[in-house]
């Protein structure tokens, strides 16, 4: 078997045909992921008991992988009667799974944001959660905007990962293709030089985000 | 079967996932480091041709990356065993983040160093094993230690090119008996198993090298 390459190139539009999906899901998970790792930072900065489980929950998140998460939302919820589409099972998987690393991310956000600003803050009278929503978050979010930016593309790399769960994106097209023609090479080749350019073209806009953020604060 | 029964099952599959593991680090050891330190070193061409080569394998999917030299390489006339595709595959990926580790940690290091290596004579390869090397990669072990883990938590993906390692493990028992809780909870725990003393390695490293700085700078 040769590899053809007008057979490869005639898979290209069907693969992209499906790349808003990709890039869907990808936002969905990276919001879910944010606004759960939000939730566990602020939890564990609590102190005590919830503290100690969060830490323990993220850790745990963080040693497993985001395979078998796949596989435990997709096989264990409809076990117990929840039965949601593969397009739920896999945003809330990677949203999960990525919420471990995001609640790092905040972690280090919010330490980067002076003590003075909060002690300001507790003098003005500020309660906990006025403090951290309308002192400290916002000042957070430029910390935070090229990490998330880079987990965003971390995300993205995961999305093929939602093929074994049946998701119709790019790597499950692909392998669409492939088990109609009987031809694998093709279609995956081409679907892993769209993820590539994708991924390449996230991360270069990162970057300029980055750089956009630093800017000012260099003077 | 009970759940401890299952565990046992599913841990069947250790030997598969070390296995790739291990090889996996072959492949990425001399990556991180040849490519880390080629792309510190080099100017110009050189610099692009180094910088395309760790982007393909660090920006790219790994699960697509996977596929794609499971059913291509045969077509080029490479036959290689799964295990080895897989471990190739891993090994590299995880051996393109390590090699931005290493460039990081190289580019991190005071310029004295390099300075007082050159008014000591000593030769630029020298300077480079010697001096420079040594401390990047002592700073940057926590990172390394983290991206261990990654490349552990990857290999769940041969379970999809037919290996038979934890998750394949899990996926077989699962056909022979209707428990996906108790299955998929073993999964999970099966790799926490292993990953999470590596993260508490990776912990105590991180302090120890961080206690060591405070010492340096307060002298």
């Amino acid at each position: 078997m040769d590899f053809d390459l007008a057979f490869a190139v005639s898979t290209v539009l069907p693969i992209l045909s499906v790349i808003g999906t990709t890039i869907g899901v990808a936002l969905l998970s990276c919001a879910g992921a944010s606004v759960l790792g939000f939730a566990f930072e602020i939890t564990r900065r609590g102190g005590a008991a919830p503290g100690y489980l969060i830490r323990f929950v993220i850790d745990f998140i963080r040693s497993t992988p985001v395979l078998a998460w796949l596989y435990f939302l997709y096989f264990v919820l409809p076990y117990y009667g929840l039965t949601l589409s593969s397009l739920t099972v896999g945003v809330l998987g990677l949203s999960l799974y990525f919420s471990g690393y995001l609640a790092e991310v905040f972690k280090a956000g919010i330490d980067a944001v002076p003590k003075g600003q909060s002690e300001a803050a507790k003098a003005l009278g500020l309660n906990r959660v006025d403090s951290l929503f309308f002192i400290i978050a916002p000042q957070m979010l430029r910390n935070v905007a090229a990490p998330v930016g880079n987990h965003f593309v971390s995300i993205l790399k995961a999305t093929p990962y939602l093929a074994v769960i049946a998701v119709p994106e790019m790597l499950g097209k692909a392998f669409d293709i492939a088990s109609d023609t009987y031809r694998y090479a093709e279609p995956l080749t081409v679907a892993g030089i769209v993820f590539l350019f994708l991924a390449l073209a996230i991360a270069h806009m990162v970057r300029l985000l980055e750089r956009k953020l630093m800017g000012p604060t260099r003077r | 079967m009970t759940i401890v029964e299952i565990f046992l099952g599913i841990f069947e599959g250790f030997r598969t996932t070390a296995t790739v593991t291990a090889f996996g680090m072959l492949f990425a050891v001399p990556f991180a480091l040849v490519f880390g330190v080629a792309q510190y070193l080099t100017r110009g061409l050189a610099h692009l041709a180094v910088t395309a080569i760790i982007e393909f394998w660090r920006s790219s999917a790994v699960i697509i990356l996977l596929f794609v030299f499971y059913y291509v390489l045969p077509i080029a006339g490479i036959e290689l065993p799964a295990i080895a595709v897989a471990a190739m595959v891993l090994g590299l990926n995880t051996g393109g983040y390590g090699s931005q580790a290493v460039r990081a940690g190289l580019q991190s290091l005071d310029r004295g160093q390099f300075e007082a290596a050159s008014a000591l004579g000593l030769r630029r390869r020298h300077t480079l094993c010697l001096i420079e090397l040594p401390q990047a990669l002592t700073r940057m072990a926590p990172t390394f230690i983290n991206q261990f883990i990654q490349l552990i938590k990857g290999t769940a993906l041969v379970s999809l090119v037919t290996l038979t390692d934890m998750t394949f493990r899990a996926k077989e028992i699962a056909e022979l008996e209707y428990n996906p809780a108790g299955i998929y909870t073993s999964l999970l725990l099966a790799y926490f198993a292993v990953c999470y003393p590596v993260t508490v390695f990776g912990r105590w490293v991180e302090q120890r090298l961080g206690a060591g700085r405070d010492q340096t700078n307060g002298f």
